[in-house]
């Protein structure tokens, strides 16, 4: 009896060192595995579950019943990934809506009096400065002809800055297809991870790498645009900010884009309904919010005020008469409809200009009217140069705003990532440390194993 | 409580911002400009605008003080020959006047006066690069011509406009006067006066002579009146040009004010931010490569 208890002894000890074995390589594994992912983008550290087995009770005697591994489980914060992504979106939206407004700054620099530049501050100086000049020598050619002249740098500041705009707006329509299909494209991919999880979690295991998977998807889909995540026994669903579907469960919902009537492209979803004017945040929030707000409202400031001084020059133009003696025609011709893109010099022939006020070619008396245009009172209230200052403070402001709140998120992204990367990051230290814990347990289990293989041993030549 | 074991993000957030602040400050003191865009300082940006149309005027209405100074100047000098000639001719009908010249005397006195007549004519019509300057605005053709259906035996051919040149924000200057107030005023006709002289002096009547002579002298008070509209329009001017001058410094110190930046101030703001950004290059030179690993002796 003595024997059977030692025999059994040495076969229960024989079972815990291998257990023990088992467990320590296990957790080397996923040592190593959390190594090699340490610089893989979304991969979340991975900590082996080890449990002691239950222990087995003879008589008074109380034994051990050795070790074993439950589960890898993945170490994650889903509050934190839920506000990096709404943040993700806003500071997405603001990069887009600040690199547009740096594009179109450009057509608006700050005027330095030594710039001899193509802009309309610049022309609006040299067409002024070209009538003073015409005022103290009405009957000179040369400053008659620097008035046409600069009259048409006037007019081509204007088509400049109306077809800047007007580029980066279609850029920023382009930029709503694409970033759609690229959402269309994230939906499907989530969709089919939700569906892999959902199996996962119904098995009772760990979602591992596929939920590293779907919240690094997700995360992507935050830079596309503003969403919002609940959670269902299907798994996550995904919809829009303003709840339009794009994922519910293993099923996605592609949105599509149409030519709307306004000529830009308009977001529809899955069943047909125009959702564009809804959709914020993102990449595609942003470009929507500069395509069909910002945009539209700088080019109306620009229209109103080429039409407004427009009719206001050529009203001046008629008020006196041109070298032949003929009442001015209209110097400025601009289109019913963008006036900013389409304004246009009229008259070519120097002679045409109405410098006169009492119809003999020497007289200047129109140029006070005609400088008057410029520093007169538009419908507005305001002069064309006020006018146009707005404008610039204007789209200076919306510039400077945009990229204050990108760098504003992109503080908070940092510091939440900070925490993120606290909770789920893999640090190199820890695995190291854990890579000498677990070796040294290893050694010691199997220094157990070759112990009771020497115990054995001695009971088999005890036996014989 | 477990810290962010990635440091790397962080470092290189850190390190682009320091290198953004090194290329703001750099190109600060490149372009001795702190703005260049609307987005530095919108409000700065739009008062631009006013100050680039503004300077621009003002350097065209310095342009304009100095074209129609000379311009001026030129009138005024005719006149001041013109005062000159009459004076002459004023003395010329006194010595015709004093009944002992002989007739052959008084022949002569009339040609130097018909001689005075023709100069002053020429000054009516002097010309300042290709405009006439007496001829109101009708100033492509020369004001006066010989007529023999005038009494004067010359016709106005110009009319009775003025014209203003803008020198400043509202404010713009008379430039002219119209050679019928100057020279043929119906109160005090200067060339109407010496042809009446040389008939007078021809005529031989000491009467006639006496009262042709005083015409004169009312026509050279009158010129001389009106040559004071000239030499007020240049003191104007004058005064004009400093004010302008001024105007110019004060919006230069305005665009400084605006967009400049200050030398001194740009210099210690580049070497803090180059101070900046070598801290944080060597910061993370140092912090990064350091692991767990580096003191661990590899086992035997």
């Amino acid at each position: 009896m003595p024997d059977l208890i030692a025999m059994g002894g040495l076969n229960t000890s024989l079972l815990i060192g291998l257990e023990a074995l088992n467990v320590s390589q296990s957790a080397l594994d996923a040592t190593s595995n959390n190594i090699a992912n340490s610089d893989t983008a979304g991969y979340t550290r991975e900590v082996p579950q080890i449990t002691e087995n239950p222990e087995t009770v003879s008589g008074n005697t109380v034994t051990g019943g050795g070790v074993s591994l439950n589960d890898l489980e993945s170490v994650r914060d889903e509050l934190l990934n839920l506000q990096i992504q709404q943040q993700t979106s806003a500071q997405s939206s603001a990069d887009t809506e600040s690199s547009a407004l740096d594009q179109i700054q450009t057509y608006f620099p700050t005027s330095s009096s030594s710039s001899s530049g193509n802009d309309i501050a610049s022309a609006l100086s040299n067409f002024s400065s070209s009538l003073t000049q015409l005022s103290a020598s009405p009957s000179s050619t040369t400053a008659q002809e620097g008035v046409i002249s600069s009259g048409q740098d006037l007019a081509k500041a204007f088509n400049t800055a109306a077809n800047g705009l007007t580029t980066v707006q279609s850029g920023m329509n382009t930029k709503v297809t694409q970033t759609v299909a690229q959402i269309n494209s994230l939906t499907q991919q989530i969709a089919k991870l939700n569906g892999q999880l959902s199996q996962l979690t119904a098995a009772g295991q760990d979602g591992g790498t596929v939920e590293d998977q779907l919240d690094e998807d997700v995360q992507q889909l935050s830079k596309l645009t503003g969403i919002s995540i609940t959670q269902s026994s299907d798994g996550e669903v995904i919809t829009t900010g303003n709840g339009t579907a794009l994922v519910m469960g293993n099923k996605s919902y592609s949105l599509q884009t149409t030519t709307g009537s306004d000529g830009t492209q308009h977001v529809l979803d899955s069943n047909g309904n125009d959702i564009t004017s809804t959709l914020q945040g993102g990449q595609l929030g942003g470009a929507i919010q500069i395509r069909d707000q910002v945009i539209p409202g700088y080019l109306t400031s620009l229209n109103t005020l080429a039409s407004d001084f427009a009719s206001a020059f050529n009203a001046a133009q008629a008020e006196g008469y041109d070298s032949n003696g003929n009442v001015g025609e209209d110097f400025f011709s601009v289109p019913s409809s963008g006036a900013a893109v389409g304004i246009t010099v009229s008259i070519t022939d120097p002679s045409e200009i109405a410098i006169s006020s009492d119809g003999s070619a020497g007289s200047n008396g129109n140029v006070a009217n005609l400088s008057a245009a410029l520093t007169n009172e538009l419908s507005s209230g305001e002069t064309p140069s006020q006018t146009y200052s707005d404008l610039v403070y204007q789209v200076g402001d919306d510039a400077s705003n945009a990229s204050t709140q990108s760098t504003a998120i992109g503080q908070n992204i940092t510091r939440l990532t900070d925490q993120q990367s606290a909770v789920s990051g893999v640090s190199i230290d820890e695995e190291t440390t854990n890579l000498i814990r677990y070796q040294t347990a290893y050694e010691a289990a199997a220094r157990i194993v070759s112990t009771i293989q020497q115990l054995g041993q001695v009971t088999i030549n005890m036996v014989s | 409580m477990r810290v962010n074991p990635n440091m790397v993000p962080d470092i290189l957030a850190d390190m682009q911002q320091s290198q953004s602040a090194v290329n703001t400050a750099l190109q600060q003191v490149a372009t001795g400009k702190s703005v260049t865009v609307p987005s530095d300082n919108p409000a700065a940006s739009a008062e631009m605008v006013q100050n680039t149309i503004e300077t621009a005027n003002v350097d065209q209405y310095t342009k304009n003080v100095t074209g129609v100074l000379s311009m001026v100047q030129t009138a005024d000098s005719a006149l001041g020959s013109v005062v000159t000639s009459l004076t002459k001719a004023v003395s010329l009908g006194t010595e015709g006047a004093n009944g002992t010249t002989s007739a052959s005397d008084l022949q002569s006195i009339a040609e130097e006066v018909q001689g005075i007549l023709e100069s002053v004519v020429s000054q009516a019509n002097t010309s300042y690069q290709g405009s006439y300057l007496f001829g109101g605005t009708e100033n492509s053709s020369a004001p006066y011509t010989a007529s023999s259906s005038s009494s004067s035996g010359y016709t106005y051919n110009g009319n009775d406009n003025v014209n203003s040149v803008a020198v400043g924000d509202d404010m713009s200057i008379q430039v002219n006067l119209p050679g019928s107030q100057i020279f043929s005023s119906s109160g005090s006709d200067v060339l109407g006066s010496l042809s009446s002289l040389v008939s007078a002096l021809q005529s031989g009547s000491t009467t006639d002579i006496e009262s042709a002579t005083a015409a004169v002298s009312t026509a050279l008070n009158f010129v001389s009146q009106q040559q004071v509209f000239y030499s007020n329009t240049e003191s104007q001017l004058d005064s004009q040009e400093t004010n302008l001058q001024q105007e110019t410094v004060n919006l230069t110190s305005q665009q400084n004010s605006l967009v400049g930046v200050d030398e001194a101030q740009a210099a210690t703001e580049l070497s803090q931010a180059e101070t900046a950004n070598s801290a944080a290059e060597a910061a993370a030179a140092k912090v990064l490569p350091n692991t767990l690993l580096n003191y661990l002796v590899p086992s035997q």
